[in-house]
């Protein structure tokens, strides 16, 4: 972090006698260069290592390290074979993690989404309770991260005395640019208050508060991806999206049952709730499910829906809650 | 009933009067104390008589109970005309058995019961006419102000005074925890001094011997001295004179200043989350524990609870500035909040994050005091901030120039006089820690806590330029 600096106080070359009454003792550590390989425990005592023993730790560092990769590959194949394709957009992507080639093309969307920034940082601030945490914003978060750089953010209100220890680290840690807050395009303020609906502020201007966590669901969303053209498909989102709320995480258990039927039955057809590609109807569900219940006790389509959604990786901070 | 308070065991040599039982507190009668006997010492504030028999009201600071003396046999006829003639607001000594009542008496803190009177005796008899009437006093509107201001010994004897200054010293206690918890050294500093550190326009003089000195406008130049003395982290209460001649709501010519200074480690964040978490540790004990002097307060002066939030909120002057200009305000990039746009900034953070408190940090260098360390990222601002709660500046403060070449630039920029700052340069010749701080003012951080509308209120002896006595 630049910081006021302090002019050098010593010169560049101070003169230092060094005692000629001591014995001087040759360099032990003179022989590393000369192995080449900094890796290797240091041989007491002897200076010269067998050149044939170095070799072979070598090649064993090779093969553990080839081992290693091939590891790596085949677990990735494994996820991928299991896990339906699920591009939003080229930008979103579990494997590929580059916020720093996207930013710029960031700021230009969200210009255009939310409306030209007067120097403020454009800050959405979402009033949850602790009692009911909104996983499905935390989710959005996480995808929000990839796209931009947030500068997220929890506090909280005077209105509720305390809160445990997870829910105050739920976005993550602390950005280390944290305090220079106009580095950021996009600002996500948590505030754990005691309110009855969720609630979020964004423009105070221009617009009223959003209510209910599916609508702002709905919000961030877009600010990560547009919704499908197609208007039947984006109804089908809307429509799963309103059951995950009202019926699957409010609803009595008859009317989960239901849902988990319908589930069930729509995932067999095909890989995602809406169509080839993964939509916010995916996430909002797959919150909504395991909030209510264990992933062992839904049907087998939904199951294996479960175990595809988890397998992306977006899904891990809404991981930590559910317990 | 409020069972707070110790029961004091009092011995009274009167000559006719031997008390059997100790005294009680009029805030621990309640119904579980029935048919006690009960010696208390309160004030009575109303005597009303009515045939045969005479209410009286005893107050003891914030709580009062009903105390009747009835003809029967206990009471003569003539100790009822007695009880009738004592003067409103003198000290009487009563020994009375607690009845439990079925009729809820809502003019009272003890609702529940009422005392029978058996014995009673006046300890200090008050004059006839008082100088105001206490019932005025608690009226919201303010038309008894100049009066209740002038008769301290009277005035504050309203339930809500009660309240608010029991909340004040509560402040100056929780400061006090806060501050020494977290390994904090409390300091005194000198009240008389040679020179005005911060311009010789608002400073007092005294007659000092044969020359002259002034009162100290705030602790700042003994603060940073003892930080560069390797106290490393220290705060100071005690009084601040500024002789401004301003008359408004929220100036006091003298008033307690708590003010805090700290060296840091790696960024002067460090310095605003110390202050803020003490404010924040401030705000929450008072919301745990002080919920009945607050709702007192509020019958008389109605508001909004104060909300705030953990951590505290911190938002950029770039940031104040362009959400004004989204509001309507014109303003340039440099240019200094004026007071009607600090008010304008507090609602709206109000409106959007629903919190009184927040910090505004990155002030314009051009705004602040030439000790001001200037942010190294941008010539344009400084490491400043400000605090507001409700809208109201309560605390300036900002990391300080700990270089003494940089400062003796940052003074003469500023056309200060060299020689009169000499020896708060020299503080920082010998080795001085980067640091920072800032101050607040006590009875303005409980005017706007309490959401009240005059300093005056909260200040027990307040001195304005128009106020010296009592």
């Amino acid at each position: 972090m630049p910081m006021y600096q302090v002019k050098p106080v010593f010169g560049d070359d101070i003169k230092t006698d060094l005692p000629t009454c001591m014995y001087k003792l040759p360099n032990i550590h003179a022989q590393r260069s000369a192995s080449g390989c900094s890796e290797h425990a240091l041989q007491n005592g002897t200076e010269v290592v067998d050149p044939a023993f170095r070799d072979l730790e070598v090649r064993q560092d090779k093969i553990m390290r080839r081992l290693y990769e091939l590891k790596a590959a085949v677990d990735g194949l494994a996820k991928t074979v299991t896990t339906p394709d699920a591009d939003l957009d080229q930008t979103v992507t579990s494997l590929s993690q580059s916020p720093t080639a996207t930013s710029f093309r960031g700021t230009a969307d969200l210009d255009s989404l939310l409306g030209k920034d007067l120097g403020a940082l454009r800050d959405i601030v979402i009033n949850a309770n602790p009692a009911r945490p909104p996983l499905t914003l935390l989710v959005l978060h996480a995808m929000l991260c990839q796209r931009y750089r947030v500068l997220s953010s929890v506090h909280v209100h005077s209105s509720v005395s305390g809160v445990p220890a997870q829910l105050l680290s739920c976005l993550g840690p602390r950005h280390a640019d944290s305090y220079v807050r106009q580095r950021f395009q996009l600002g996500f303020t948590l505030i754990w208050k005691d309110v009855s609906k969720l609630q979020m502020k964004f423009s105070i201007q221009n617009m009223c508060p959003i209510e209910g966590e599916a609508n702002v669901a709905r919000f961030l969303f877009r600010l990560v991806a547009p919704y499908p053209s197609d208007p039947a498909l984006a109804t089908l989102v809307d429509s799963w999206v309103d059951t995950a709320f009202f019926q699957l995480a409010e609803g009595s258990a008859k009317e989960r049952s239901a849902v988990l039927r319908a589930l069930n039955g729509a995932l067999g057809r095909d890989p995602w709730l809406a169509g080839p590609e993964l939509s916010l109807a995916d996430i909002a569900c797959y919150c909504c499910v395991l909030q209510t219940g264990p992933a062992a006790s839904s049907p087998a389509n939904v199951q294996r829906w479960l175990k595809a959604c988890e397998n992306l990786g977006h899904f891990g901070p809404a991981n930590p809650l559910l317990q | 009933a409020n069972m707070e308070g110790q029961k004091a065991k009092r011995i009274v040599d009167m000559a006719l009067y031997k008390p059997t039982v100790a005294p009680v507190l009029t805030s621990e009668l309640g119904v579980a104390s029935p048919n006690e006997r009960a010696p208390a010492d309160a004030y009575c504030i109303v005597v009303i008589v009515l045939g045969k028999q005479c209410f009286l009201v005893l107050r003891q600071q914030q709580f009062n109970v009903q105390a009747l003396v009835a003809v029967g046999e206990r009471a003569s006829k003539q100790m009822v005309k007695f009880a009738a003639n004592i003067n409103k607001e003198s000290i009487v000594d009563v020994e009375a058995v607690v009845k439990k009542v079925e009729q809820t008496i809502e003019s009272c803190s003890q609702q529940d019961v009422e005392l029978h009177i058996e014995r009673i005796f006046v300890v200090s008899q008050a004059e006839p006419r008082l100088p105001l009437q206490l019932e005025d006093c608690v009226r919201p509107e303010g038309e008894g102000d100049e009066v209740r201001m002038r008769a301290r010994a009277l005035g504050p004897r309203t339930t809500t005074s009660q309240a608010i200054f029991r909340l004040q010293s509560r402040v100056c206690q929780l400061f006090r925890d806060t501050l020494t918890n977290k390994g904090f050294v409390e300091i005194q500093t000198p009240k008389i001094i040679s020179a005005a550190s911060e311009g010789g326009a608002n400073v007092f003089t005294v007659s000092y011997f044969k020359t002259s000195a002034y009162l100290a406008q705030s602790p700042q130049l003994y603060k940073q001295m003892c930080i560069c003395a390797d106290f490393d982290k220290v705060f100071c209460v005690g009084p601040v004179f500024r002789a401004e001649d301003s008359n408004t709501h929220r100036h006091l010519t003298e008033f307690v200043g708590l003010d805090i200074e700290l060296a840091f480690n790696y960024h002067y964040h460090e310095v605003i989350e110390s202050i803020t978490d003490t404010m924040v540790q401030i705000f929450k004990g008072l919301r745990d524990k002080f919920q009945t002097e607050i709702q007192t307060v509020g019958k008389q002066y109605p508001s909004e609870p104060f909300k705030f939030l953990e951590p505290t909120l911190r938002l950029e002057y770039s940031e104040g500035v362009a959400m004004l200009r989204e509001a309507g305000v014109e303003m340039g990039d440099e240019e200094d909040l004026s007071t009607p746009n600090e008010k304008l900034l507090g609602r709206l953070v109000k409106e959007k994050y629903d919190t009184d408190f927040y910090v505004l940090d990155k002030y314009p260098l051009a705004v602040r005091p030439f000790y001001t360390m200037p942010d190294p990222n941008d010539k344009k601002y400084s490491n400043s901030y400000d605090m507001f709660m409700r809208g109201e500046e309560i605390l300036s403060g900002a990391q300080r120039i700990h270089d003494a070449q940089l400062l003796t630039e940052r003074a003469m920029h500023h056309n200060i006089d060299l020689e009169k700052i000499k020896s708060y340069i020299d503080s920082f010749r010998y080795g001085a820690p980067p640091h920072g701080g800032g101050g607040i003012g006590l009875e303005r951080v409980c005017m706007l806590y309490l959401g009240l509308h005059n300093v005056r209120q909260t200040s027990m002896f307040p001195r304005d330029p128009k106020r010296l006595t009592p």
